[in-house]
């Protein structure tokens, strides 16, 4: 299997990015491809999206992944998945049922290669709070993620903010616990500083800092690099991309930055995310070296 | 696969032997994620302003055919975004040759999405969503197609 040694920030892609191209114009092999003439190793995957037939691929369709990994110098690196607690119309699942489907993930995640898992809770309110018991559910999981060597981590996206409630109870979760199989996925965006005039930003959020990130470090093991605007001279106009990926370097944070392009636009007829990709790889590449 | 979510390919009636019991057609899921079937909404379907009924509809989905009633607690099977779901429909003697507008409405819940986005209101299969997420795609389509 493939392996990029390199220590420190790394360079990588969610494939959430291709949605709206992905099963048109791109197969999972052009997506692999894309992320070659990049130079990208790290790829994240949605699970429900990007494995045929799943829950359960075939074992033709599992040698293939390895094999177009292996051809493209890809590092499984991060596994998007969900916890579906509202799956059911009447009723929440039990944490049990709950287990079950996590349980089911990171036996697949593991088969699949991958070492993170973006583990998106379910949740219960407006301020989008996880269900109250996934402290339980994410406690039965822990045994399994740690003899598979997997570390399950929900991400930290606005309007959340990194000094915040939410984060610190996960952080005490880790604390409790003592466990190195659950931790945080840093998603850019909390770092957005400027807003185009009369673009919508949502009341709650607040930016972080760079600096927010140094008590964090030892719990994250993956970033969503957010971008928002690339210009012709590949620099992000609405946060200082290089403070942020430095702050991670200069503080031993060894991981993936897995470009995620949210912005609608790429569900305009005729845009190609692509180029959108390797402008943000062009901008991540001159701070980080490879 | 076409970018339309009610696909041209696939329309067509449905023979039993001599006899045309009903007809067909394709939709995918305008969805960045595969769903699993208890997460449907299936809505109502209009052809040429005719109504039928959620009920009178059944989804094939990986080969295998379901009742609404059975979609709604099956929490095992995913539909994935790449494979267009069949949706066949009851219908003695089929649809006329000819031009017929297909107007059908489903969705689908998420688990991540606060509980104001996914009250029985806003997922109402029939009606469109008070905000228009291309990410999530419209409840309602619509598409005017030939029966041969």
């Amino acid at each position: 299997m493939y392996k990029y040694d390199r220590k420190g920030p790394k360079r990588g892609v969610s494939l959430y990015s291709y949605s709206a191209e992905y099963g048109f114009t791109k197969s999972l092999e052009e997506c692999f491809e894309d992320m070659y003439d990049m130079g990208a190793h790290g790829l994240e995957i949605l699970a429900n999206s990007h494995i045929e037939n799943y829950p359960y691929p075939t074992d033709e369709w599992v040698d293939k992944w390895f094999r177009l990994c292996d051809k493209y110098e890809i590092v499984p690196v991060e596994y998007g998945n969900w916890i579906d607690s509202h799956v059911l119309r009447d009723r929440d699942l039990t944490t049990e049922e709950a287990y079950k489907l996590l349980e089911r993930d990171i036996r697949l995640a593991h088969r699949l290669g991958f070492t993170v898992m973006r583990t998106k809770m379910p949740v219960i309110n407006e301020k989008l709070e996880p269900v109250l018991n996934w402290r339980e559910i994410i406690k039965m999981a822990l045994p399994l993620a740690e003899q598979l060597g997997i570390k399950m981590c929900p991400e930290i996206h606005i309007p959340t903010n990194l000094n915040g409630e939410m984060v610190k109870s996960y952080v005490d979760f880790i604390k409790e616990t003592g466990t190195k199989n659950f931790g945080l996925n840093i998603d850019f965006g909390v770092f957005r500083t400027e807003f185009a005039p009369g673009e919508w930003k949502d009341p709650a959020f607040t930016p972080n800092k760079p600096e927010d990130l140094i008590p964090l470090i030892p719990y994250i093991y993956c970033c969503h690099a957010k971008f928002f605007n690339v210009d012709d001279n590949f620099r992000e106009t609405t946060m200082d991309y290089a403070a942020i990926i430095n702050t991670l370097a200069d503080n031993g944070w060894d991981g993936y930055l897995l470009s995620e392009y949210e912005g609608a636009d790429k569900y305009d007829p005729g845009y190609e995310v692509g180029q959108t990709l390797r402008k943000h790889h062009i901008l991540m590449k001159n701070i980080i070296g490879d | 696969m076409e970018r339309e979510v009610i696909q041209s390919v696939g329309f067509r009636n449905i023979k039993n032997g001599d006899e045309v019991t009903g007809f067909q057609f394709k939709v995918r899921l305008p969805y960045y994620r595969g769903v699993f079937l208890s997460q449907l909404r299936p809505g109502t379907l209009f052809v040429d302003g005719e109504r039928i009924e959620k009920d009178d509809i059944t989804w094939v989905i990986r080969g295998e055919e379901f009742t609404n009633e059975q979609m709604r607690e099956n929490y095992q099977i995913n539909w994935d975004i790449t494979t267009p779901a069949t949706l066949k429909v009851k219908k003695q003697g089929g649809l006329a040759q000819g031009w017929h507008t297909l107007k059908y409405g489903f969705s689908f819940s998420s688990s991540y999405m606060p509980p104001m986005m996914q009250s029985d209101d806003a997922l109402d299969p029939d009606k469109e969503f008070f905000i228009f997420m291309p990410e999530f795609g419209h409840h309602v389509n619509e598409r005017t197609m030939l029966i041969v």
